[in-house]
């Protein structure tokens, strides 16, 4: 008598919204499947998820898989996919800004869809950094801003204040070609409360109080928009970013674990 | 050294605006001496028919103009 063993294989049950992004972004690779929908997960049990307004993983080795927004990965500047310009190196380590004229317009406005005493926004990224360069936000002048900066390859600075005086923004230093590397993010939780969380998972905090005019400039990755035009342009490569409301010190931790985790699935945390 | 790709002014606003590859738009910016300029990414990335000439530009030493001034007061 035979054996009669049916078999079929079977596909993993994704989040939806995983799943969402993977369609969009044409993903096909199994890991970078898994690592998305494993990123998802993390943040919805960790109860970032609703807290995040766009989240650029990086993942298909393209700036066509590269621009999507897994928080809504619609090919429209409303959903903040991203357009991309000037020079970029796309692949499956990241998108690496040229540091000359390479930027991304995320369309995520800083007047219409944030209020900057409830934001935050943040980098993953690898490779060499290079003083005064931007990863991602905007400044308009030298009162209204919102971004994560390398200050000098010893230095890495988040503004997120209305102003530009030490004591608003907060600083890292003593970096290392090594210590610039990693998840860097900044949180506006109140006019005076206000925290940055680095590499090492070290926090720094600004509490002088500030008030801010809200100012239209949509936000940029690779670079920062200076009152409409890219400046500061980036020499270090995005392995993940993101924009949201404000996050608290666990909230960032967490959110810290999750990219990495993603990273090291993927086979290029730093 | 970081080379760069020369244009003339007429070259530039022909790339304004325009797609490099499916998703990418060239970006010309100004150098130190106000050439207009492309990257080397944007030289050897494009596949647009219409701007196979960029890969013929002469290229020469980028030289920045320097940053806006850092916002500290």
């Amino acid at each position: 008598m035979g054996v009669y063993i049916k078999s079929r294989a079977s596909t993993p049950a994704f989040d939806p919204d995983a799943q969402a992004f993977i369609t969009a972004a044409g993903i096909t690779d199994n890991t970078q499947k898994t690592a998305i929908n494993t990123l998802v997960v993390s943040l919805k049990g960790y109860s970032i998820w609703g807290k995040m307004k766009a989240i650029y993983p990086f993942v298909g080795g393209t700036a066509t898989s590269h621009k999507w927004n897994l928080k809504d990965p619609q090919d429209t500047n409303a959903a903040f996919r991203l357009v991309f310009s000037g020079g970029w190196t796309h692949s499956s380590t990241g998108a690496l800004p040229n540091g000359v004229n390479g930027y991304a317009d995320t369309f995520f406005n800083s007047l219409t869809n944030m209020s900057i005493i409830d934001c935050s926004l943040g980098s993953y990224v690898a490779g060499t950094a290079s003083t005064n360069r931007s990863h991602i936000g905007y400044i308009a002048g030298t009162n209204q801003q919102f971004y994560l900066h390398t200050q000098t390859t010893t230095e890495k600075r988040g503004y997120t204040a209305s102003s530009a005086s030490a004591g608003y923004y907060m600083s890292k230093t003593g970096l290392t070609a090594t210590t610039q590397r990693g998840f860097w993010a900044a949180s506006n939780r109140s006019a005076t409360d206000r925290a940055m969380i680095c590499s090492d998972a070290s926090f720094v905090y600004s509490t002088l109080s500030f008030s801010a005019t809200q100012v239209s400039y949509s936000l940029y990755i690779g670079a920062r928009n200076t009152s409409g035009a890219a400046a500061s342009f980036d020499t270090m490569e995005h392995r993940l970013d993101f924009i949201g409301t404000a996050l608290n010190d666990t909230e960032l931790t967490n959110l810290r674990t999750s990219v990495i985790t993603f990273n090291t699935t993927l086979g290029r945390q730093v | 050294m970081i080379q760069v790709g020369l244009l003339t002014e007429s070259q530039k606003n022909e790339l304004v605006g325009q797609l490099y590859d499916e998703d990418s738009y060239f970006n010309p910016i100004q150098d130190l001496d106000n050439n207009w300029i492309i990257s080397i990414e944007e030289i050897e990335f494009c596949v647009n028919p219409e701007f196979q000439w960029v890969k013929t530009l002469p290229l020469i030493e980028y030289k920045p103009k320097p940053e806006p001034p850092l916002s500290e007061e």
